[in-house]
Parts: C-alpha cells; sequence; structure tokens
C-alpha cells in the first residue's frame, strides 16, 4: 500500500548529504521550474490539487492566488516546521532524511509566488533537526542553489531559519509570524489574512514542511502524476505517522483515501498483541476519536473525515487498544492543551484551565455527574469564540470523547 | 461632517459614522456592545471576546465589534440568543478565577466586571474547583499598585505604555491562565502619566497608592474641572466628599475626556495637584501679624488702597479670567500699576510633546488677552516707587529668593490674598484668605488659545470668597462673574462676541 513520491530518498544513507542528494536527483527539478513562467508553476500546484499537510487541508496553489497581484511590497514565505501536534512526527522525516526535497521546494515555491526570502520555523525542539537542516542549507548556498543566484538563474533565494522556543501556539501561522518578528507568539486576528499583511506586514504564504515537500515532485511529474495517486478531492500522497497499540508503528507513505481499519491492519500490523481495538485518533490530538463501528467507513482523506465528523489533520494517528482508560487520556489532552493556550482571549485562557481541574477532580475520584456536564457544556461555551482555533483543538477531541464514551466518566464518579 | 452610513442593529435601523469600529459607531447613537479590552485611544486588541457579536451578510459567524467596520447595509445582530449566550459564556469566564473581594476592592462601584456580571451573567459561580493564584499588592512604581488575580489581561496598561507614553514598562509574562500583567525585574514604571493606567483598568487590578482604601467611590461626588497644574488646562473629574462632621475634601483628580484639549488623559502632577486644594489652606485671616477676621482684614486692605499713592497689583497666571479683569478695573479706579509677573512658573523644557507644558499656570493666555504686562523689567520698576503690593494669588517665591524679596518689599506694604499659608503669607501685613479654584467658577485660557469654562466643585463648610467678591469688597466695580464678562465683551475685541454661556464643553478655540 506504501508509495514512495515524498519519501523516495528517505532510506538513502545520508541523503542529508548535498553530495548524496545530488547523485539521487535532488536539485534536478529546478532547470524545469526556472523554464516555465511562475503563473504556470502556481498553476501546476494548483491543478495537482495539493492540500495543505499541516491540518487544515485548504489548496495550497490556490492559497498562493490570495497574493496581491500588483504589489510594491516583498513576498515572503514562511515554512511551517513548529510541528508541535500530540500524535504527528512526519516533517521531522523530512527535514533529518531529505532537507534538500524541502529547500528545493522552497526555491521553486519563491519562485512561483516572487519571494525571495524564505523563513523555516522550525519547533524549538527540533534541535538535531535544525541542526542538519542548516548544514544542508549551507551546502546549498555554497552549490550556488541559494543566494543571489540561485541555480545560475537570476533570482535571489535566501532562507532563514528561525528556531521556536517552544510554543505549539507558534504553529498557528500569525503566532508564527508574530514570533519571527520578535514578539509573544499569540495569534493576530483576521482578517487582514497573511497573504496581504503577514510577516512584517507584507504579503506572505505560510505552508507546511511537507506541502512545500510535495511542489519538486508535482512540477516535476506533473499535476496529472500526483492526482494519479489519492481520491478526486484529496489527491496525491501523505506522510502518516501512525502510533500507539499498533504492532508496526511509524511514518508511512500513503495515497489518501485508504480505508483506514486496512492501513491499520496491512500496514502497521494491527492492534498490538492481538487486542480489540477501541478508538483511532485520526489525524493529531485535537481531531475527534472515531469508534470502531464508525471506522468500517472510514477512509484517510479529508472529505471522508469530514463526512464522520472528525478532521484528517496532520495525519498522525493514534490507536487505542481496549485495555485504554479514556479519563486520564483526556486528562493528558486538556492538560496539553492549558498549558499551550497563549492566555490572549478570555475563553481559552480561562476555560481551558478550568477544565483540566474538572477532569482532574473526576480522575482523582472527587467529581460528580454535575461535573461530567459541565465539563461537556464548556467544550460548547469556549469553542470557536477565539481568535485562534486552540480552544476549538482542545474542546472538539475532549467533545468527541464525552459523547462517544460517556459511560467511562460517569464510572469515574459513581 | 463624517459620512454616514445606515445599517440595522437588532433589526432597528441605525445611522452611524463610517469606518468607525462598532463599538464606537452604534455606541455613539446609544446602543452599547459590552467591552473590556477595547479602549477608544488605545485601539482594539480583541482580547476579552465580550463584543463578539453576529453579522448577517455571509460573513464568519462571529466578529469582534471591535475589529469590524460599520458598512452600509450591515446587519449587526446583538440580542440574539447565540450572541447573549456568548456574552454571559464570557462573563462566567472572566470571573472564574476573579476574587470576590469587591467588599475591599477600590473599583468596586465603578467596576466593568460589576456591571456586567449584574446585566449579562448574573448566575452563582459554578467554580468548584481552586482558582488560580498569582501575586497581589505589587509596587509597580509611580504610585501604582497591581492585583494581579483582578487582572483580566485586557492589556489596555501594557498598550498605555507601548502606544501613549512609549515607554514600554509593563508586558503580559506567561501563557495560559499563569499569564500576568507585570513590569521587568528592576525596571518599575517611570513615566509620568503612569497612573492613567489606573483610570484604564478596567477592574481593581491597578490601583492608585495615593487613592487606594480612601473612599468607597459611590459616596464621591464627581464634578468636572480644569486642571490648573499646567497651561494645558486638562479636563478632570474632580471626585471629592463631605463626610459627616467633616469638611468637603476632594480625594482624587481623574481625566475628564476632552478631545480638543488632552484627550482621554492627564499627567501625573496634575492628578496629584489636588493636595493643594485640600492641604496648607489659609485658613485665618490677619492683619499686622494678629489673627483677624476676613471682614476687618479686607476693611483694612480697603483702607491700606485708598490711601497708598503708588499701590502695585500682582495677579497671579493662574486666576481665572473674571478676576483678572476685576482686579484690572479695581487698579484702574485706584490708579494702581498692574503686574502679571510671574517668569518663576515657567520651567523651561519641563514639557513635552503629549500634555505636559513648560508654563505650570492656567490662564497666562488670559493675562495676554487683557493686556496685563507680565515683563519682569515692569514689576521692578513699579516696586521701586510702590508703598503697596496687593499680590493676588502669585507664587512669587518661584520667581525671588528670600534675600531678593526682602530688598522688593523693603519699603512697601505687604498684601496676600491667597489660598495657600507659605512664607509669602507669612511675611503679609494683610493677609485674607481665598476660594481655590475647586471653590469658584471661572474660565481659562490655555497654551493653545482654547478657552474653557469651569465651575464651583467643592462647597466648603465655610467658604471662602472667590477673588471677584474680595476685589469687589475692597472697591472695585465688578461684582460678579457676569459683570466681569460684560465689561470684557465690552472692552476686550476677542471676546466681544463670546457667550460665556455658550462655551462647549469642548472649549471654545479663540482666533488670533
Amino acid at each position: 500500500m506504501e508509495v514512495k513520491l515524498l519519501s523516495a530518498r528517505f532510506d538513502i544513507e545520508d541523503c542529508n548529504k548535498i553530495d548524496v542528494a545530488l547523485k539521487n536527483g535532488a536539485y534536478s527539478v529546478l532547470d524545469k521550474a526556472f523554464g516555465m513562467e511562475p503563473g504556470e508553476v502556481t498553476a501546476e500546484v494548483k491543478n495537482s490539487g495539493l492540500r495543505s499537510r499541516g491540518g487544515a487541508g485548504f489548496p495550497t496553489g490556490l492559497k498562493w492566488t490570495f497574493l496581491p497581484k500588483q504589489d510594491e511590497k516583498p513576498v515572503y514565505l514562511a515554512v511551517n516546521s513548529d510541528e508541535s501536534e500530540p500524535g504527528t512526527f512526519k516533517d521531522r522525516y523530512i527535514l533529518v532524511r531529505d532537507p534538500h526535497m524541502l529547500i528545493e521546494g522552497i526555491i521553486i515555491s519563491c519562485y512561483a509566488i516572487n519571494s525571495h526570502d524564505a523563513y523555516i520555523y522550525i519547533r524549538g525542539e527540533y534541535t538535531t533537526q535544525a541542526k542538519i537542516l542548516q548544514a544542508a542549507i549551507d551546502e546549498a548556498y555554497e552549490a550556488g542553489y541559494l543566494g543571489e543566484k540561485s541555480a545560475g538563474r537570476d533570482f535571489r533565494v535566501d532562507i532563514t531559519i528561525h528556531r521556536g522556543a517552544g510554543a505549539y501556539i507558534c504553529g498557528e501561522e500569525t503566532a508564527l509570524l508574530e514570533s519571527i518578528e520578535g514578539r509573544k507568539g499569540q495569534p493576530r486576528s483576521k482578517p487582514p489574512f497573511p497573504a496581504v499583511e503577514g510577516l512584517y506586514g507584507c504579503p506572505t504564504i505560510i505552508n507546511n514542511v511537507q506541502s512545500i515537500a510535495s511542489v519538486p515532485y508535482i512540477v516535476s511529474n506533473g499535476a496529472d502524476a500526483y492526482k494519479a495517486y489519492g481520491t478526486e478531492k484529496s489527491p496525491g500522497t501523505h506522510l502518516f505517522g501512525i502510533s500507539g497499540l499498533v504492532e508496526k508503528p511509524g511514518m508511512y507513505e500513503l495515497p489518501l483515501g485508504l480505508p483506514i481499519l486496512e492501513v491499520i491492519e496491512k500496514v502497521a500490523g494491527g492492534v498490538k498483541g492481538g487486542k480489540k481495538l477501541k478508538a483511532v485518533i485520526p489525524g493529531g490530538s485535537s481531531t475527534p476519536v472515531l469508534t470502531p463501528e464508525e471506522l468500517k467507513t472510514v477512509t484517510m482523506d479529508y472529505e471522508s473525515m469530514a463526512e464522520h465528523k472528525t478532521m484528517f489533520g496532520s495525519g498522525g494517528m493514534v490507536v487505542l487498544d481496549e485495555d485504554v482508560d479514556v479519563v486520564p487520556l483526556v486528562k493528558n489532552l486538556i492538560d496539553f492543551y492549558h498549558h499551550e493556550s497563549c492566555g490572549q482571549c478570555t475563553p481559552c485562557r480561562e476555560g481551558l484551565g478550568w477544565m483540566l481541574k474538572i477532569i482532574k477532580k473526576i480522575l482523582n475520584g472527587d467529581g460528580t455527574i454535575d461535573d461530567v456536564n459541565l465539563l461537556r457544556e464548556l467544550c460548547d461555551n469556549i469553542e470557536m469564540k477565539t481568535v485562534c482555533v486552540l480552544s476549538a483543538a482542545c474542546t472538539m477531541p475532549v467533545r468527541a470523547f464525552l459523547d462517544k464514551f460517556r459511560h467511562e466518566f460517569e464510572a469515574y464518579v459513581q | 461632517m463624517a459620512e454616514m452610513v445606515k445599517l440595522s442593529v437588532n433589526g432597528q435601523e441605525v445611522e452611524v459614522e463610517a469606518g468607525k469600529n462598532l463599538i464606537d459607531a452604534v455606541g455613539a447613537v446609544g446602543i452599547e456592545i459590552p467591552h473590556l479590552c477595547y479602549h477608544p485611544a488605545l485601539g482594539a486588541d480583541g482580547n476579552c471576546r465580550m463584543c463578539l457579536v453576529g453579522i448577517e451578510d455571509g460573513r464568519p459567524p462571529l466578529v469582534p465589534a471591535c475589529k469590524t467596520q460599520a458598512a452600509e447595509g450591515m446587519k449587526v445582530q446583538l440580542d440574539a440568543e447565540h450572541i447573549k449566550k456568548i456574552q454571559h459564556d464570557v462573563m462566567e469566564l472572566e470571573l472564574i478565577n476573579h476574587p470576590t473581594d469587591c467588599p475591599i476592592c477600590d473599583q468596586a462601584g465603578e467596576c466593568a466586571l460589576q456591571d456586567y456580571y449584574q446585566k449579562y451573567d448574573g448566575q452563582d459561580s459554578r467554580m468548584t474547583v481552586p482558582q488560580v493564584q498569582k501575586s497581589k499588592k505589587l509596587d509597580f512604581g509611580c504610585g501604582v499598585v497591581h492585583d494581579q488575580e483582578r487582572c483580566i489581561l485586557c492589556a489596555r496598561c501594557v498598550r498605555f505604555t507601548r502606544q501613549i507614553t512609549k515607554t514600554g514598562e509593563l508586558g503580559i509574562v506567561n501563557r495560559t491562565d499563569d499569564a500576568r500583567v507585570t513590569i521587568f525585574p528592576g525596571r518599575p514604571l517611570n513615566n509620568r502619566y503612569a497612573l492613567n493606567v489606573v483610570d484604564l483598568c478596567p477592574v481593581g487590578a491597578m490601583t492608585s497608592k495615593d487613592f487606594r482604601f480612601k473612599q468607597r467611590v459611590w459616596f464621591l461626588s464627581r464634578d468636572k474641572g480644569i486642571c490648573h497644574g499646567c497651561s494645558k488646562g486638562c479636563n478632570i473629574f474632580i471626585d471629592h466628599n463631605k463626610e459627616k462632621y467633616k469638611d468637603d475634601i476632594i480625594y482624587r483628580f481623574r481625566p475628564y475626556q476632552n478631545d480638543q484639549v488632552n484627550g482621554y488623559f492627564i499627567c501625573d502632577e496634575g492628578r496629584m495637584t489636588y493636595k493643594k486644594e485640600n492641604e496648607d489652606r489659609l485658613i485665618v485671616a490677619k492683619v499686622n501679624n494678629a489673627d483677624s477676621i476676613i471682614s476687618s482684614a479686607i476693611d483694612t486692605l480697603k483702607n491700606a488702597v485708598s490711601s497708598s499713592s503708588n499701590p502695585v497689583f500682582l495677579v497671579s497666571p493662574n486666576c481665572s479670567l473674571e478676576q483678572m479683569f476685576a482686579i484690572k478695573k479695581l487698579g484702574e479706579t485706584k490708579g494702581a500699576t498692574l503686574c502679571g509677573f510671574s517668569d518663576g512658573y515657567i520651567k523651561q523644557g519641563d514639557g513635552d510633546d503629549l500634555l505636559i507644558q513648560d508654563d505650570k499656570s492656567a490662564n497666562r493666555a488670559g493675562l495676554e488677552l487683557l493686556s496685563i504686562d507680565t515683563s519682569k523689567e515692569a514689576f521692578q520698576s513699579a516696586m521701586k516707587e510702590a508703598d503697596l503690593l496687593v499680590n493676588f494669588n502669585s507664587d512669587l517665591t518661584n520667581s525671588f529668593d528670600a534675600d531678593t524679596l526682602d530688598e522688593l518689599l523693603a519699603n512697601c506694604k505687604f498684601v496676600m490674598v491667597a489660598t495657600t499659608q507659605d512664607a509669602l503669607t507669612d511675611r503679609a501685613e494683610i493677609a485674607i484668605p481665598v476660594a481655590a479654584y475647586s471653590e469658584y467658577s471661572g474660565s481659562v485660557i490655555n497654551a493653545d488659545n482654547i478657552l474653557q469654562m469651569f465651575n464651583k466643585a467643592v462647597v466648603k463648610n465655610e467658604p471662602f470668597d472667590d477673588i471677584v467678591n474680595i476685589v469687589s469688597r475692597i472697591g472695585g466695580d465688578i461684582e460678579d462673574n457676569s459683570a466681569a464678562w460684560a465689561g470684557m465683551k465690552a472692552s476686550v475685541p476677542t471676546l466681544k462676541d463670546v457667550e460665556p454661556e455658550q462655551i462647549p464643553e469642548q472649549g471654545l478655540a479663540l482666533n488670533s
């Protein structure tokens, strides 16, 4: 079931080094890309149907077209490598095993959107990854792919790595911009959207690492080749991180649209120790959990996930077996999002702390049925009342657990 | 005239100013959108989420009113059930970690949380888990004391120090419900407008060291006044109270919004000048170093003026226009030389580009308008011939040292008509106490030539006469302010068409 478009070079030893990468085809798409008009590159990416791999699933090429047409201001590209969503571990493979694919993607993307300055915002905890990526960037400068004349063309591309300081919220695209600008990472109110007013007040495109890393393949092989994988509305492949209680946890590149149970069984080797499947968190910890009954009809694409009232998310799948107690799991979830709330908006700042204390009370055996009901009500009261979606990232999965496994919470308060 | 647009709020059509945000736009026609973090002087931040409204035109289902411009045809939902629920829910969340210490909180009575609780929440607390604990009674400097537990993180204070004073002493550290407003270690508030954060704070998190625990605000009378601390003429609230068996005392000045003069703020020095109105007041008249009743002191002064061959009247640049005119008329009748010398009030280079002026007097422009000579030479040469100096409340000690004063006053009788007991009243042969500016009505002209009226705010148990009355009692023609205005209109061209009753609240910019 696995395919290797993005991960083609992942298993080649030392492919983070430019000489090895070059031998294996890195930077070979630049000739073709620079031979095209920037608009043609954008059109190719748009036609490929590539959707943002950060979690929201917004079409990447379409995003690029939102840039103001004639603007005096410079355009910035910000590559979101703040991969912090629990359960998600895909971008780090690109950073470590094939950083030159990302750099090549950045050069092509910059050319398409007429940007000369790209920032890679990398999460603070990715120290090794940042080092490897920086070394690769240095090599790319030395080899002439980056700098005043990218790959010998009259087109400047500079890449700057910006290390985060460990805040999950800086993965939110406008908090990411605030952080690059040197301020506390707090999401901005939208509008204005970054494509119009982003980094330093200039038009800015923010894309996930995997989105940008997909660009060389698309430009090289054409939109149709990319669309040959996946479904009509969710084309292409995705790096899925499968973790939790499975026999073979790991990162797998798969076309979108596969039946989720089949993937768990055939790719991840099934539930660990032959236990019964209890539930799956499909795309990072913020996506609502799915029960075995629901999973029967779920395929791994944006549409099927939406139909099942959850989200495709980041492709970070967590498999839970029959022994998992969801109450402490929910406590961990709330603990994380509470800890990571930027503290800007009242509902998220105050509400998540309240939810955490309530779930702890329930977990300690001091809770009542009123606490369970209050926890459920707070999900509704907090969600979507805030500048960004962090509050919803907490309330959506908590609501799903409460609704689908309510008896387990009730057991704690009886 | 601003461009107007028609929009509907709760189905009711209203005409509002285009381009303004919804809070200001519909607020101007009397429809309140609740908000905590938005302040017109600081702009929109959008963090409190109290102003979320629905717009029925395909936008996102909810928008913060503070960040949404009023536009033609917009259909704003404010009383829809889902909006009311948001207001209710946000209030509950604002309050879960807020200490219910209203009985000892200075803000009680003028607290946005109290008001909004009554209006939008009103339910019993559902908080059955421990509240977040933070630091209390933090001395932020400049007389500002902060309580992090009461704070709702609206960031008005932070934005004030960043946007208005541009000093940036305050910031919010930490995330989530551990977020708190603080100063940098060892770098307290250090600007001349810091106490405005107390007014800006919608709750009791920022309190004034000077005011805290002195009064419950609902006992205070709030009267409008004009600060006399410098020539800006900032509009103020004079918050005063006459407690049982006590005198009417001023407890604080607060800024009163006047877009033409001071905007929303006042400086800290001006704010603290309220103390001058209460303290060190000249209470007892004296004649020849003996206490006297005021009326006989006035009679003595009247005789002294009549028998003087060369009287000099010195007018304070803090006198009202009416007082200056009354003194001027008396001077003309009695053949006195009129001086407005007051260089000592000017602190060269002390002013800034925000509000504070070099000139620490309220009505120097009034002296100029009434052609009262303010030069040092004129005063000194008049004093050479003088046998009587009647000083109407001008602080000469800030212009002359003691020796020079001795020399100046060596050969003449010295009379003080004054509000404050000080070195000058101590050395005067006759001293007559008068009302301070919070105790009389009058008008002043500020550094920008804006004429402003103010009314009597404080009524003392034993009120003193205003200088206008004193002047009349020692033989002046001007009996009261309206007589002064009639005279000024007749003799001062700039004031010819000014009707004192019709001076707008924002003040009248005089054309000159």
